[in-house]
């Protein structure tokens, strides 16, 4: 516009009618073509730059990976992170809960009796140094192997027992072709015959075998007009999946309050809701009993990709820097669950722990006693409540009361 | 401006380029991978049932791709561990979709792992989710007076169903809902599968 109004309006050259426009040759000037370059080069270089930065990556991931798949070494890394949960890092046990490993009977007597009960677990009353103890210690026969096994149990023999033997690999594989399949001890008084001079033991509680009532096995099993089969879902041994909760081992308080409070509306789970508003109070109370009664092998496996050193830190001390407890304060050592309100965690599914914790924050479950998984899941961040999940899947699962009552799952399939 | 020779040459040029790229290199790099472990090819009814998958536009609400925590809540929401390329290598065409109207279903096999389940929500979506914006496919069952001894009676909370008589599910339903019972990508993650590790955090030192 500038340069026409500079211009007199009578000097204006009209084109002619055969007028062709035509741009001439004006190269693109030295510094753009220079500018372009550094561009150029600049992006190359933060490319392979990069590229650097993606190898240390991978090569973080699989260290971690790796890092997760191997055993820690040694019997003392072995005893923190399999026993000290429960017998405490000194051995010396919760009192009235859990039997101290310190001068006790059994450490006393050799890293095979240790070994043997490491294969087996316990069931049943035990009396340690004076104390009569009843709980359960699952078997670690699937967790580690025969050279963790003796490596283990020579530690706890040495450091607990003052003992001086050391167990062999091939010794554990012996008495693991031994006790394979015999379920666990039943207390101690089957543990007697394994110690000389052991003080008296408690005797087995005599328990009563109660057959499962025709309806609630249809119920179980097959359903009925208005409601699905609970195998279709919870699996045929109870075993749960992803965010279907394993039921096998949760106490029968639990389940009832749980399905009374989908029936009322207090907890939400439109599946739940839609199910537990079919069945009447004495199908609750006797679907609770049997679900609280079967003891299943753990199916779940850290599956959320959470930081599983983390998961065991918040579920053994808690962080109290987030005010959250520690999960085991409530849940009970390992995880086993205390009465209706606390229920069992060890080898619940991942997913649905995550998606719990998550319904919590989010204010969509609020059933929790006092509030308390509320103000506890609100305070733990997204990562933490994946670690954690993955934590409690990495446990062996609420142990049998007796050899009988173990249902398998071969193959990681069941039958229904 | 008449040069058409070159103007064609670079254009096909580009072309080709792009189809090396993104097409026969992708293409070379995932066929160096072996079937995962765990995971098999469908049965003949479940193919039947991906044909009804397909046909019935489900990809268009419900995607078949879990993201990684990072990138969404997936996990948390029980929908299982992101995908790795090798997990789709029976779904031709892939369902993978995106609009996530519906959730995820690349594990609903897992999650939800009843047939009977299935049939419900499939008759009706609303006899569960009152809320639920998913339509009913009402067209897969018929109604009967009485179920005969080969048919599945769909489970139907009282004023879902008809006034009297059962509702039984067509084959198609019975297959729709084998392939959506198949669908598990739970098994562990190759150790060779091709993945996105992101970069390392500048900050950690690396």
């Amino acid at each position: 516009m500038t340069r026409i109004n500079k211009q007199k309006p009578g000097k204006i050259v009209k084109p002619g009618e055969d007028f062709e426009p035509w741009e001439s040759h004006n190269p693109v000037p030295l510094p753009v073509i220079w500018i372009a370059v550094a561009l150029g080069i600049w992006g190359t270089a933060l490319l392979l730059q990069e590229q650097d930065s993606k190898v240390v990556a991978q090569a973080e991931r699989e260290a971690g990976e790796a890092a997760a798949h191997d055993a820690a070494e040694g019997g003392a890394a072995l005893f923190l992170a399999n026993c000290s949960t429960c017998h405490q890092p000194n051995g010396a046990g919760v009192r009235l809960a859990v039997p101290p490993l310190q001068d006790s009977e059994f450490a006393k007597a050799g890293p095979g009796v240790v070994a043997q009960i490491l294969l087996r677990g316990i069931d049943g009353p035990i009396r340690v140094k004076g104390f009569t103890y009843d709980g359960h210690m699952p078997s670690f026969a699937e967790a580690l192997d025969d050279a963790e096994v003796a490596q283990l149990a020579s530690y706890v023999g040495a450091r607990f027992g003052g003992g001086e033997t050391v167990l062999a690999p091939a010794e554990v594989a012996q008495l693991r072709m031994t006790h394979s399949g015999s379920g666990s001890w039943q207390g101690g008084a089957e543990l007697a015959s394994l110690v000389a001079d052991l003080p008296p033991q408690p005797p087995m509680p005599a328990t009563a075998e109660a057959g499962l009532d025709p309806a609630i096995s249809d119920l179980i099993f097959a359903g009925k007009g208005d409601v699905w089969s609970c195998a279709s879902c919870h699996g045929g041994l109870g075993q749960g999946a992803e965010n279907t909760p394993r039921l096998a081992g949760l106490s029968q308080g639990y389940i009832t309050k749980q399905l009374h409070d989908f029936r009322q509306g207090e907890r939400h789970n439109e599946h739940m809701s839609f199910v537990a508003k079919g069945l009447d109070d004495a199908e609750i109370d006797g679907l609770a009993a049997y679900y609280a009664g079967l003891r299943v092998d753990s199916t779940a496996q850290p599956a959320l990709g959470g930081d599983l050193a983390r998961g065991e830190q918040i579920a053994l001390q808690g962080d109290w820097g987030l005010g959250v407890p520690a999960c085991f304060s409530c849940h009970g050592p390992s995880g086993f669950g205390v009465g209706a309100e606390f229920p069992a965690l060890a080898a619940q599914q991942p997913a649905y722990v995550a998606s719990q914790l998550a319904a919590w924050a989010g204010g969509h479950r609020n059933n929790s006693p006092l509030g308390l998984m509320d103000r506890i899941s609100e305070a733990l961040p997204e990562a933490d409540r994946r670690a954690v999940s993955d934590y409690l899947a990495s446990l062996p699962a609420v142990p049998a009361p007796e050899p009988q009552a173990m249902a398998r799952i071969e193959g990681g399939e069941d039958e229904l | 401006m008449n040069r058409y020779l070159p103007l064609v040459l670079i254009a096909l040029g580009i072309l080709a380029f792009a189809t090396l790229m993104l097409v026969i290199a992708p293409g070379v790099q995932i066929a160096q991978h072996a079937v995962p472990k765990g995971l098999n090819p469908y049965s003949e009814q479940e193919s039947r049932g991906r044909e009804q998958y397909v046909s019935l536009g489900c990809v268009y609400c419900h995607s078949q791709q879990p993201r990684s925590p990072d990138q969404a809540p997936d996990v948390e929401r029980g929908w299982g561990r992101p995908s790795v390329a090798g997990d789709y290598v029976f779904d031709q065409p892939h369902q993978l979709g995106t609009m996530r109207t519906g959730p995820d279903l690349l594990n609903v096999g897992v999650r939800l792992p009843s047939e009977s389940w299935h049939l419900t929500h499939l008759y009706q979506p609303r006899a569960i989710f009152g809320w639920s914006i998913m339509p009913a496919y009402p067209y897969l069952f018929e109604e009967k007076a009485e179920a005969g001894p080969e048919d599945t009676v769909v489970v139907l909370p009282k004023g879902f169903g008809p006034e009297s008589g059962v509702v039984v599910a067509r084959q198609a339903a019975l297959d729709l809902t084998a392939y959506l019972l198949a669908l598990d990508r739970t098994y562990p993650v190759p150790e060779d599968a091709l993945r996105d590790d992101g970069y390392a955090d500048r900050e950690s030192g690396s």
